[in-house]
């Protein structure tokens, strides 16, 4: 990134920070937890931060203006210990991550390419570089179905947090990550002391991991009705889909053991819920501040309340600049979706564009600053 | 406090009745337990402590239960003797086997004494209209991650709305966790050891000796730690084992191929497990060799991948797992340096 672009985020970010800084309100209790800022690009994290007041908090993020902000999900007795053993783990809020799964299949337009060998990039797909036959390197940006499968993962893990694990409405936040996943913290008294070992049966439960396959399948074989059976939890899910997809009880007790074992796998794949195991079992992980700008897009890890959850518009109610035009030297880069508008193709091109189409670029790496 | 209160407290001497008891009823001072006739007492004690760690359950008949002030009493002084052992082999051995021998008492327990019991030690219950017990999640996971089968594992477990469903055994045996928990940290406790009556140290003295007898009869074990390199899955099992703690088959399993891959001797490998509660020479021999591919088939098994060792829950993963796939790579790609960020 050119110093010029650096300084126009910089001003843009300052502008969003100002304005909103009451938006940024960090987990109580303030001073218990660590906090991590990236303030350069391509400079290291700088972390062990805390802060006594909230005060402080919003002084040091418009007196730096930060590219990122992350704190943690641990309260610690001492957060600003630089040894991480020393600082003294009180608990832990439970901290879930969903991500977007890569797709292969876009239409031309929406794809572009970057030769990392010999330098060519282009618009279209692909796989070899036309010059020199070495593997290409696929520009991602953000789509909309990508994103809309994220958030039906993130629904689906919702939905057993509440129901089966008992997490009250009112302690489960959800936030787009302002970029390619949706964030779920849960803040429930009883769940912050669970232990990394209760962590990783909360995880196996919820990508359905460890399920003991052979009395679902004496059941299912056995050819039981709903009626007759004490099932609860994911098993009981993975039960009614079963018979769901089979048509009926009978027509289930007719099929081969291989043919019920296939649905089984089938609909445990479909029913699992793809968070990222890592993140969740790790206690001392920082989480992106809520409201914060994420750098790898220039959106914001935006809140959504639980209401409004299925009609959620990742690109383009997580906005964070206005819309006056820019001037930006692009690279290269596909057609995009961003704010209700679509942009691009672009190839070696200066364009005018709204000021969060050009920071998104700026920060997906494709172009840079030329002018206001 | 009615009769019966009396003998549950004889039954399970951890409850805070027999603490209320005690403290009504006796002076319970390291100078005033030789006065108060104790004698009784002391050498029950001494009785439980050698059950635990000779038959690893500490029994208590109906005719102990009706000697209820020796029997009461008994408990305290125990844990006195076993932390002034200051042996970790032997307090968890009394923990397991006072938690064990509770736990079989509790099993003839009606459905309203043992949810006392287990409200009393923190896991508490609730029992439904279909006669299931239902327990806290975070209480449920807190205690069953100890267990190894399948079948406790949440995922295979009835929930609803927040609490696991069980039957009354099952429930017994997660109360008799915290028991065991409570009776450890309990033997924690120093006892200035000045203080303590001559009669004591004599007690202390012969419970060695009953460890030393035993300990003697296994081989001396070695330590497999100080060669590094070992990633934090296998290390945790390790650590366990080490301190006598009971590893699951499969954990067992995950040690053994570790070894056997960082070339150990069969020898060594099977001084190691000796340690375990259950340990049997002619049973980890032949298992052992069968893993290393000298029985059976021939097939020489390898150290379970990142993957599977998440599957059964027993990945704790540090900084320098990350992009390591299997726990013999550990190590190998080092990304400590890394924020991880999400």
């Amino acid at each position: 990134m050119l110093q010029t672009s650096l300084e126009f985020l910089k001003r843009e970010f300052f502008k969003y920070y100002y304005e909103n800084i009451d938006r940024l309100v960090p987990p109580e209790p303030i001073r218990n937890r660590e906090f991590g800022f990236f303030l350069e690009k391509g400079k290291g994290m700088f972390r062990h931060k805390c802060f006594n007041s909230l005060r402080d908090f919003h002084e040091f993020i418009l007196s730096e203006i930060p590219l990122d902000i992350y704190v943690s999900a641990a309260n610690y007795e001492d957060p600003g210990n630089r040894d991480m053993s020393e600082k003294k783990l009180v608990n832990a809020e439970l901290f879930f991550d969903i991500d977007v799964e890569p797709v292969n299949a876009v239409s031309d337009e929406e794809a572009a390419w970057i030769c990392q060998k010999c330098g060519q990039y282009d618009i279209g797909l692909k796989e070899r570089c036309p010059s020199c036959g070495s593997p290409t390197e696929l520009v991602r940006l953000l789509s909309e179905k990508q994103l809309r499968e994220a958030l039906g993962e993130t629904e689906k893990l919702i939905h057993v947090l509440i129901e089966d694990l008992g997490i009250a409405p009112d302690n489960t936040h959800v936030f787009y990550s302002g970029n390619r996943g949706y964030h779920v913290h849960i803040n429930q008294e009883d769940f912050l002391n669970i232990t990394g070992e209760g962590r990783r049966e909360i995880i196996d439960y919820l990508l359905i991991q460890g399920l003991d396959e052979k009395e679902l399948l004496n059941i299912l074989r056995r050819g039981v009705s709903i009626e007759n059976i004490s099932l609860k939890g994911v098993k009981k899910r993975v039960y009614m889909r079963i018979l769901e997809k089979a048509g009926s009880v009978e027509k289930l007790k007719a099929s081969r053991r291989e043919t019920v074992l296939k649905m089984l796998e089938d609909v445990v794949e479909e029913l699992k819920v793809r968070i990222d195991p890592v993140v969740t079992i790790d206690v001392h992980r920082l989480m992106r501040m809520p409201e914060s700008i994420n750098s790898n897009s220039g959106m914001v890890k935006r809140r959504i309340r639980l209401e409004d959850l299925s009609s959620f518009k990742p690109l383009e109610e997580a906005i964070a600049f206005g819309d006056e035009e820019a001037c930006l030297k692009v690279k290269i880069a596909p057609k995009f979706s961003l704010g209700g508008r679509t942009f691009g193709p672009f190839k070696d091109e200066e364009v005018e564009l709204p000021v969060y189409a050009a920071i998104y670029i700026i920060c997906k790496g494709l172009g840079e600053y030329a002018g206001g | 406090m009615t009769s019966e209160n009396v003998l549950r407290a004889a039954r399970y001497p951890f409850l805070p009745e027999a603490r209320e008891f005690i403290s009504r009823n006796i002076d319970l001072t390291l100078e005033s337990l030789e006065k108060t006739g104790s004698e009784a007492a002391l050498k029950r004690a001494v009785e439980r402590v050698e059950n635990a760690l000779i038959f690893k359950e500490v029994k208590v008949t109906v005719l102990d239960e009706l000697n209820y002030v020796r029997e009461i009493l008994s408990f305290p002084i125990a844990v006195i003797l076993v932390s002034m052992t200051m042996n970790e082999y032997v307090r968890r051995m009394y923990a397991l086997g006072e938690s064990r021998g509770a736990y079989r008492r509790m099993l003839n327990e009606s459905d309203e004494t043992l949810l006392y019991i287990g409200e009393k030690m923190g896991v508490e219950g609730v029992l439904d209209d279909e006669s299931m017990i239902r327990v806290k999640i975070p209480t449920y996971l807190k205690l069953a991650y100890s267990f190894h089968a399948p079948h406790w594992k949440l995922v295979n477990r009835a929930v609803s709305n927040g609490y696991v469903l069980m039957g009354r055994n099952e429930y017994a045996r997660l109360v008799q966790v915290e028991i065991n928990n409570y009776v450890y940290e309990k033997t924690l406790e120093p006892v200035p050891m000045g203080a303590a009556p001559d009669s004591f140290r004599r007690a202390v003295g012969k419970i060695v000796e009953v460890w030393s007898k035993l300990e003697a009869a296994k081989p001396s074990h070695i330590s497999l730690r100080e060669r590094g390199d070992t990633p934090p899955c296998i290390d945790r099992i390790i650590k366990k084992m080490e301190n006598g703690e009971n590893a699951s088959h499969f954990e067992r399993l995950v040690v053994a191929t570790f070894m056997i891959a960082r070339n150990r001797s069969i020898d060594e490998i099977i001084e190691f497990f000796s340690k375990q509660p259950d340990y049997k020479y002619s049973v980890t021999k032949y298992q052992v060799e069968h893993l290393a591919g000298l029985r059976g088939g021939g097939k020489k098994y390898s150290v379970p991948s990142c993957r599977t060792m998440l599957t059964n829950g027993l990945c704790y993963p540090d900084e320098y797992c990350k992009g390591i796939k299997h726990p013999l790579r550990y190590g190998e790609e080092n990304a400590a340096n890394k924020p991880r960020v999400s």
